[in-house]
């Protein structure tokens, strides 16, 4: 789950992301989204960058961070993997550089492959629930292989347009019970929503609810301070925070180098995530920007910081 | 500022993209939201009747003052919307929001005063959805209506969104503010909000719709508890002709310009600075810990009268380095000797001196010799 910037739209980043990466990888994708037409913004989804060097190779439907994850990878397999030739013959590699100003190409955009709901004018949430009900069945769990994986990505899932947005206990059992059928299939789900429009504690519950958790905030424009203290701001666009990281049928706690890194959008065209580099400064007590108060703001930081 | 918010709101929408909102909200302690909409409001007529805009007409909502107002104050500002009628159209929800007139010219009871044409949008309040729909058509036909076909585009303001949430709900409110931005043919839209005429959760879902946020607050906050202290009532009359008017843009690149300035009501009209350095927010360039960084005048002089151990102080004497292996009291040649140094620092007005205690006496010294001893420093 995706909490939102009220004052910015990097979470459509991520969307795009996502969803372009499940449909390059054939992947079928259920979108569903506010706007009474969602398969206008299906063609703002970027297509994949053209990339020079090898990727690491990491296919994990259980982790749905996407972006972060290839990265991290990255870091730790480094040369390893250059040698690794993939695939080649037609089959794209496993990739999370998309390039923001090329859109995908139509043929991924079929109706097969992608299923779009409007969440605006329905009045409860029944309806939306029996798409996902139906999209999710094609993908049940075997015990054997990874036949087909499915994406559900839902956008500003509360966001005030809705007529149930402010049902909040019908969408906090939405939350659960969708949950529960992506765990038993074979399929991950992405969910953004704006945490201000909701009442603090279920805030909270949604927050609970996730098993990987990120919240992108916007940064001021032209701000002294912060060009003070970071490196690198006149490219940034915003900060990305990891508040929790899914642990699924294992005991053993992932524990980041950092939870906090800076969105730029590198040529306008690639999403880079990047930790944040606090620049030297005179008695400054060099905790990360990121986890002071005033950046991130709201106190959800607090109980699920790792 | 209140010229950039002008000139977004002018420059209206790319295409593929969501028509600019403004969001202008107020409160009771300072309360020129009106002032400021109807300054907007002819800043962007003006525009749209040069051909300077993005928008080739508007479409006024009025909720909380009758059209003839608006047709008056447009007036003054040198715009004549009668003979204009083809860019400026006033959509009238004041006179009779609910259709009373017509229910009592049915019951026989009431005899229809003339007016001029108006088009009442809210037949039945229960009917929340309904009627925000219906809205929202008369809206768009109206606009249509002024600017034809193609790929023409027309603004929106509407005078306050506090009456459409008394006869709809706030999802339903919403609904009708997105659609209205989504809507290819709507260049730019702005409304007005009374902040303290509802709960914090209507203010944010507005916030969350518009792109450009302005709040207006007061220059002074008056001390609680005190009313009826003449100090008190100088600063709410102060406050009733002066404000800090704040402004939050939401970048496309996503980043969000936050500026700030100061509103005058005057008789002609209102009227935009900068802020004066008393409100101005300067922290400087420190940044924000829980201990203090900076030094009082006493700590200044203290720190300049500290000698430093390894320094020339110019007066021909050797350097002789305390390391803190022996004590003072020990011998009376480093006695005399320490205490020269001593000495110095207490002509000096006393009290800069720097205390070392050795960790222990046992431990071995590096080197009796001074690595740094030939440097001359």
């Amino acid at each position: 789950m995706v909490m939102e910037d009220a004052e910015a739209p990097h979470h459509m980043l991520l969307l795009r992301n996502f969803m372009s990466q499940g449909l390059v990888h054939n992947q079928p994708l259920l979108y569903a989204s506010p706007a009474i037409d969602p398969r206008g913004f299906l063609g703002t989804l970027p297509s994949p960058a053209a990339s020079k060097d090898e990727k690491s190779h990491k296919h994990d439907p259980d982790q749905e961070k996407g972006l972060r994850i290839a990265w991290q990878y990255k870091k730790y397999f480094g040369e390893s993997q250059l040698n690794f030739d993939g695939q080649r013959d037609g089959k794209h590699e496993y990739s999370n550089e998309f390039d923001l100003r090329k859109p995908l190409e139509r043929h991924f955009l079929s109706a097969q492959r992608v299923d779009c709901v409007s969440i605006q004018d329905s009045p409860n949430l029944s309806a939306l629930q029996d798409r996902s009900a139906t999209f999710l069945s094609q993908y049940p769990r075997n015990d054997g292989s990874i036949s087909c994986a499915g994406r559900i990505a839902i956008q500003s899932f509360s966001a005030p347009q809705c007529a149930y947005s402010n049902m909040e206990w019908d969408m906090l059992s939405f939350i659960r019970s969708l949950k529960s059928m992506v765990r038993s299939s074979n399929a991950v789900a992405l969910i953004t929503f704006p945490p201000s429009l909701l009442s603090p504690s279920f805030c909270k519950r949604w927050q609970h609810m996730a098993d990987t958790l990120l919240s992108v905030k916007a940064i001021p424009d032209e701000d002294k301070e912060l060009s003070q203290l970071l490196t690198g701001y006149q490219d940034m666009v915003g900060f990305l925070n990891v508040h929790k990281v899914a642990r699924i049928n294992t005991q053993v706690p992932v524990i980041l180098d950092a939870t906090t890194f800076s969105i730029k959008l590198q040529k306008r065209r690639f999403l880079v995530l990047e930790c944040l580099n606090q620049a030297p400064v005179d008695g400054s007590s060099g905790t990360s920007y990121g986890t002071s108060g005033s950046c991130s703001g709201s106190s959800k930081t607090g109980n699920l910081d790792f | 500022m209140a010229e950039s918010i002008c000139r977004a709101l002018r420059d209206g929408a790319l295409e593929g993209e969501h028509a600019p909102a403004l969001t202008i909200k107020d409160s009771i302690a300072s309360p020129f939201g009106f002032h400021v909409f109807c300054h907007v409001l002819s800043q962007l007529s003006s525009f749209i009747l040069a051909g300077k805009s993005q928008s080739g007409g508007l479409v006024v909502v009025s909720f909380s003052r009758s059209p003839s107002f608006y047709l008056e104050l447009l007036k003054n500002k040198g715009i004549d919307v009668v003979s204009s009628d083809k860019r400026i159209q006033i959509l009238d929800c004041y006179s009779d929001p609910l259709g009373w007139k017509d229910r009592l010219i049915e019951a026989g009871n009431f005899t229809a005063l003339s007016h001029e044409a108006s088009n009442s949008s809210t037949a039945n309040v229960l009917k929340d959805v309904k009627h925000m729909d219906k809205l929202y058509n008369s809206i768009v036909e109206r606009g249509k209506g002024l600017i034809g076909g193609g790929k023409n585009r027309f603004s929106v303001a509407i005078d306050s969104v506090d009456e459409m949430s008394r006869h709809a709900s706030t999802s339903s409110v919403a609904g009708l503010l997105s659609n209205l931005r989504s809507h290819d043919q709507v260049s730019s839209i702005f409304w007005l909000l009374h902040s303290d005429l509802h709960e914090a959760r209507v203010a944010a879902v507005l916030e969350y719709l518009s792109s450009m946020v302005t709040s207006l607050e007061p220059l002074h906050q008056p001390a609680n508890g005190h009313r009826g202290d003449l100090e008190n009532l100088s600063l709410i009359e102060h406050n009733l002709k002066k404000g800090k008017f704040h402004v939050r843009i939401k970048r496309r690149n996503g980043r969000v310009r936050v500026m700030s300035e100061e509103v005058h009501i005057e008789q002609s009209g209102i009227s935009f600075t900068s802020l004066s350095s008393e409100g101005a927010i300067n922290q400087g360039l420190v940044p924000k810990v829980q201990f203090s960084l900076e030094l009082s005048e006493k700590e200044r002089i203290d720190r300049a009268n500290v000698v430093l151990p390894f320094e020339h102080q110019g007066n021909g004497k050797p350097i002789q380095i305390y390391d803190g292996r022996r004590s003072l009291a020990d011998s009376k040649h480093e006695r005399q000797v320490a205490a020269t140094e001593k000495v110095q620092t207490n002509e000096d007005s006393g009290g800069g001196e720097i205390i070392y205690f050795r960790d222990s006496d046992d431990e071995m010294p590096d080197s009796d010799e001074d690595p740094d001893d030939d440097l001359d420093i």
